[in-house]
């Protein structure tokens, strides 16, 4: 059975069982963005488990115009920005009554020794950057479909890029086609 | 036409590209219990929003029932100053309705039986 297919019994029976299966083909590949993207494990999965829910709520918004884990990966994306907006006001609050203690995330003290080479160069990408470029090279979606994802036009998706691929290259002294 | 060049666009990747590509790779990740946990979720929230309709009906008839009982009883004074042969509701037989007790009585009846044909469907 196809994804649309399923989705179309989920949409017709709110059927939990076909909505189960989609989870199962899809989780895997939402679970690696997000993890990508927040290079925090458990948020991730937090996270994921967040953007399935949302996308059962808002199922019928998917039209099938283009690929199911295209439209999954958008909803990911979107739980992660409306994630990190909520996570920036706490830091903010926190900060103003000046318990900074609390504000530091022990998850990203890492030492930057022990990253690994994929970390150290989503490290010196902008979160827009990263996204693309994860959407990109990790979930392998086109261009059109990284457009669809993050809501920016083609041309600032190739830009994007572009840009990411010359910051990994001058930030690491990476000559040309030289990675790992 | 044009979008079939965009794609094809798309997959014209160059030496740099398939090395990002194998960088940014990793193994999929096992399921391990998570799809399990999502549908549990959706089931609990599918049980919320049947439940909700129901029970908000009986809590608003548990605290509306002593106002409207109240109101029940104000209404034929308030009827009776008005010229109700104007509008015909001198020949409306208000006596033969039922009382507001037992249309709560049988509205609360109604929801739990709902909530209860649902359960049932649901099994």
């Amino acid at each position: 059975m196809s994804d649309n297919e399923l989705v179309a019994q989920v949409l017709a029976q709110q059927d939990a069982n076909a909505f189960g299966e989609l989870v199962r083909r899809h989780q895997s590949q939402v679970r690696n963005f997000l993890r990508k993207l927040s290079r925090d494990y458990v948020l991730a999965d937090d996270l994921a488990q967040d953007a399935f829910l949302h996308a059962w709520d808002k199922l019928h918004t998917f039209t099938g115009r283009g690929t199911f884990i295209g439209w999954l990966l958008k909803v990911a994306y979107t739980t992660f920005l409306q994630s990190k907006r909520k996570s920036n006001r706490y830091s903010e609050v926190m900060t103003e009554v000046g318990n900074e203690a609390d504000v530091r995330d022990s998850r990203h003290a890492e030492d930057f020794d022990e990253l690994s080479d994929l970390d150290k160069f989503l490290a010196v990408l902008t979160e827009e950057e990263r996204a693309v470029m994860i959407l990109s090279y990790a979930c392998g979606l086109s261009h059109r479909e990284i457009g669809d994802t993050a809501n920016l036009p083609i041309g600032t998706v190739k830009s994007i890029i572009f840009r990411g691929k010359e910051k990994i290259r001058e930030s690491f002294g990476i000559e040309d086609h030289k990675y790992g | 036409m044009v979008s079939k060049i965009i794609n094809m666009a798309d997959k014209l990747k160059d030496e740099e590209d398939r090395k990002l590509e194998s960088l940014f790779r990793s193994d999929s990740i096992n399921d391990d219990g998570f799809s399990v946990r999502v549908v549990s979720r959706v089931r609990r929230r599918i049980w919320v929003r049947r439940l909700s309709l129901p029970i908000a009906l009986v809590i608003a008839i548990a605290v509306g029932a002593k106002p409207l009982l109240q109101l029940a009883e104000i209404i034929p004074g308030l009827l009776g100053s008005f010229p109700v042969e104007a509008i015909g509701l001198d020949r409306f037989p208000i006596d033969g309705l039922p009382q507001m007790s037992t249309i709560i009585m049988g509205a609360v009846l109604l929801a739990t039986v709902m909530m209860i044909g649902r359960m049932l469907e649901d099994n």
